[in-house]
């Protein structure tokens, strides 16, 4: 019944979608105001209309209505409750409808947002919007139908959740991914509707600004919950490999963090008007791609492509999509030309245009890397890879030159900087990233290239930083006479979205020192006995205990596994450190499929980190394979820190205090 | 020259450097992905000395070392079969008989030195074929 339901109103989303599109298309013709109203109002109620057909979905797969294929696949009268949720971007169908019900979400917003401003821009918003909908819904309707019965009419109980997937980080991480990547496709539709309008100064950009930057939000906190995600549940003990679903997630945030940088010189300076159309094509395009290659499996082999109806479609989508962004940019070619010129390469606009070179050269390397195999497959026969070597090679040093950026771009003049002002601002951070790395290559006996140069330019960008900061308040305390505090407060209130700006900055900072740590891994594989105790580097290990756990033992916390257990007591340096439980799980709804729970003991300093591979319950003798993983946790915090620069900029305080006056 | 032709040209010979560097990097990176078959036959011929391969294990060849740490398994793809040798105390956990696997390494007197294992799916956390084990199992 619920099921009849939500496919009925997936159908009843596509005929509204049809008409609302027709509707505007009329109203462009001639300009009758009732169908423009028409249109937006059936955009709406489509959009509506999904958002129930997922909530239909979702109440299938909670109640457990295994006469849905896509419940049955994805769910069993064991998964936990809480992970059932998970079932809904599982598989393919209920991805895709999941990507429209966020989308839906967001049309909602933009047309409260807008239905009655933007007069001459909402028009074609609604338009393209609208026809990103209409291939999703299909895509739902008539090849990846989430509703589609079992063929062999209801079964006793499904195949249960990919145990990788029941993972706290995985119930978050999809959502916010989709958030992030689908956030992106509003800018770009006010991007096209400036184009269409040729509306091409910064109204578009401004009133898609808040837009941008919780997209980008989302996307970055997304990024990095996989990452956590895989250095917790996928035990091979790093965060991150350069996969290519890895890949596209990073590829639009490098566009989408470019983009960022590069219209706050449109808002200022009106330049760039090309480069920054071009950055909201490309970064929508690869989040439509990104999907794609997350989804279809293409990347695997060339001979995917062709193995689901869905391939086909979505790669003449994008190829529609990247056509028709070509054309409007060469027909907008001379309205999108700008008046103003670069004057010098030490100016704050050569910085951002640097800024954004890098980012695109990192893009390019990131897509050549993933889409190698398939090019080489396809020219030559053979299937080329490469892997993480190449990725790194090329992308440390980028990414070194865009933190070195990050210190001098903010602090650049616009049009030209003079010589003595760089000296003013850059001697004493040179000075004390000099400091600093001597100090880390005699103090901590740091000697590799990379490692020494992240020291030099983290401490060089953060002192640049806390100057700045500096100046400011003391600037601000001789004006107003308030006190450090106050002054910092109000320096940060005044001009939000650069101070937010400075602290997203800091959290990167600390993320890449959480980067450079990597090249000071360590690992071991380690076979103990019981009462063994094994030393690896500083630490000692000692295996006490290993016992079993059942669904009939612990109903609770393992409804649908059983898990084998061995207790470690690691010592530091001669005293006690933790005590660490390694579980190698058995989920009984998955023909016993195991699955490796890792465990971790954090520090700031470095992580240890143990994955049993496997436990003789017999003799008791366990494999383990150990690691000592440097200064991951920065990674983690710097997420934090950019979060509350991001919120900072945002001005969420502000909203939520306006709400509720 | 004016400033924008001279940024211009400062963009191209960046992206010519990084391109050029990409290249050659490139060269010393590539891992050919190629058929077991083709492996053994045409081992010779290729001037890279790692490989990529992809196939499934032959139920009943795994056998682990008396410290569980080295794997030795066969794997099978179309008509060859090739002995592996992996070293690791932590197989990926959709390692099993039959499963199908990529491994990378490098090849020497008929075994293949496996330094990376990877499982299928990795990319998708979704059973390829799961539709035809849940008929058998669960009806």
């Amino acid at each position: 019944m619920t099921a009849t339901l939500g496919n009925s109103l997936l159908q009843l989303a596509l005929a509204f979608n049809v008409f609302s599109l027709c509707a505007m298309a009329f109203y462009l013709q001639n300009s009758d105001h009732r169908l423009a109203q028409a249109s937006w109002r059936a955009q709406a109620a489509a959009s509506l209309f999904i958002l129930v057909s997922t909530l239909a979905l979702l109440h299938e797969l909670l109640v457990s209505n295994f006469t849905l294929q896509y419940v049955a696949r994805y769910s069993s009268a064991e998964t936990p409750f809480i992970y059932k949720f998970g079932g809904l971007w599982a598989g393919m169908e209920g991805s895709l409808l999941f990507w429209l019900a966020v989308q839906s979400a967001f049309i909602l917003l933009v047309i409260v947002q807008n239905r009655y401003r933007n007069r001459q821009l909402f028009p074609w918003v609604v338009i393209t919007l609208g026809v990103i909908q209409l291939f999703f819904l299909v895509m739902s309707n008539f090849f990846e139908n989430p509703f589609a019965p079992m063929p062999s009419g209801a079964i006793s109980n499904g195949m249960g959740l990919n145990p990788l997937l029941q993972h706290p980080a995985m119930l978050a991480h999809p959502p916010m991914l989709y958030i992030g990547f689908i956030g992106f496709s509003i800018p770009f539709a006010f991007a096209v509707a400036a184009m269409m309008t040729r509306q091409l100064d910064s109204i578009w950009i401004r009133t898609t600004r808040r837009w941008t930057l919780t997209s980008w939000l989302f996307l970055t906190i997304s990024i990095i919950m996989g990452a956590k995600w895989a250095y917790v549940e996928l035990g091979w003990g790093g965060y991150w490999a350069w996969d290519p679903v890895e890949n596209a997630s990073l590829m639009p945030w490098l566009t989408g963090t470019a983009y960022l940088h590069s219209i706050l010189i449109q808002e200022k300076k009106n330049m760039l008007r090309i480069w920054n159309m071009v950055l909201i094509m490309l970064t929508f395009t690869l989040t439509i791609f990104g999907t794609y290659i997350t989804r279809s499996g293409v990347v695997s082999s060339i001979h995917a492509f062709a193995a689901t109806k869905l391939g086909v479609w979505f790669f003449m989508f994008i190829l529609f999509i990247i056509v028709f962004n070509t054309v409007m940019l060469f027909i907008r070619r001379h309205d999108l030309a700008s008046q103003n010129r670069l004057e010098s390469f030490v100016s704050r606009e050569s910085g951002f245009m640097f800024n954004n070179m890098l980012f695109v050269a990192m893009m390019l390397t990131v897509l050549w890397g993933t889409m190698y195999p398939l090019i080489s497959e396809g020219i030559t026969g053979v299937q080329i890879t490469v892997g993480s070597p190449y990725f790194n090679t090329v992308m440390i040093p980028l990414g070194l030159l865009i933190l070195a950026l990050t210190g001098i771009g903010p602090l650049l003049a616009w049009r030209r900087t003079t010589t003595r002002s760089l000296i003013r601002n850059f001697m004493l951070p040179l000075l004390l990233a000099t400091a600093a790395t001597i100090l880390g290559a005699v103090g901590f006996h740091i000697l590799l290239i990379y490692p020494l140069m992240t020291i030099f330019l983290v401490t060089f960008v953060a002192a640049t930083i806390f100057i700045e900061l500096l100046r400011g308040i003391q600037a601000r305390r001789r004006l107003t006479g308030q006190n450090a505090f106050h002054a910092l407060f109000g320096l940060v209130h005044r001009n939000r979205s650069r101070y937010g700006g400075y602290v997203v900055h800091l959290g990167i900072l600390m993320m890449f020192i959480g980067f450079a740590g990597k090249a000071y891994d360590k690992e071991a594989d380690i076979a103990m006995n019981l009462g063994d105790i094994k030393t690896f580097g500083i630490y000692d290990m000692a295996y006490t205990e290993y016992w079993m756990e059942t669904a009939n033992t612990h109903p609770v916390e393992r409804p649908n596994h059983a898990a084998k257990i061995a207790r470690l007591e690691v010592k530091k340096n001669g005293q006690a450190f933790t005590d660490l439980n390694v579980e190698k799980r058995f989920y009984t709804d998955q023909n016993n499929q195991p699955q490796s729970e890792v465990a971790v003991k954090s520090t700031l300093w470095e992580d240890f980190y143990v994955v049993m591979g496997a436990l003789d319950m017999e003799t008791g003798r366990a494999t383990l394979k150990v690691r000592i993983n440097p200064l991951v946790s920065w990674v983690w915090l710097g997420t934090f820190v950019l979060l509350i620069g991001t919120l900072i900029s945002l001005k969420v305080d502000a909203i939520l205090w306006r709400k509720s006056s | 020259m004016n400033f924008q032709k001279k940024f211009i040209l400062v963009i191209v010979a960046f992206a010519v450097l990084l391109i050029g560097w990409i290249a050659v990097d490139f060269k010393s990176q590539e891992v050919p992905f190629i058929s077991v078959e083709d492996l053994l036959v045409n081992y010779a011929d290729f001037s890279q000395d790692r490989f990529r391969l992809g196939g499934n294990v032959v139920p009943g060849s795994i056998t682990f070392s008396e410290d569980h740490l080295t794997v030795q398994f066969r794997l099978s793809q179309g008509n060859g079969v090739l002995p592996v040798t992996y070293t690791s105390a932590a197989v990926p956990d959709l390692f099993a008989d039959g499963s199908e696997v990529i491994v990378e390494g490098a090849y020497s007197d008929g075994v293949f030195q496996a330094d990376n294992l990877m499982t299928k799916c990795a990319s998708r956390y979704e059973l390829e074929d799961g539709y035809e084990t849940m008929d058998e199992d669960k009806i």
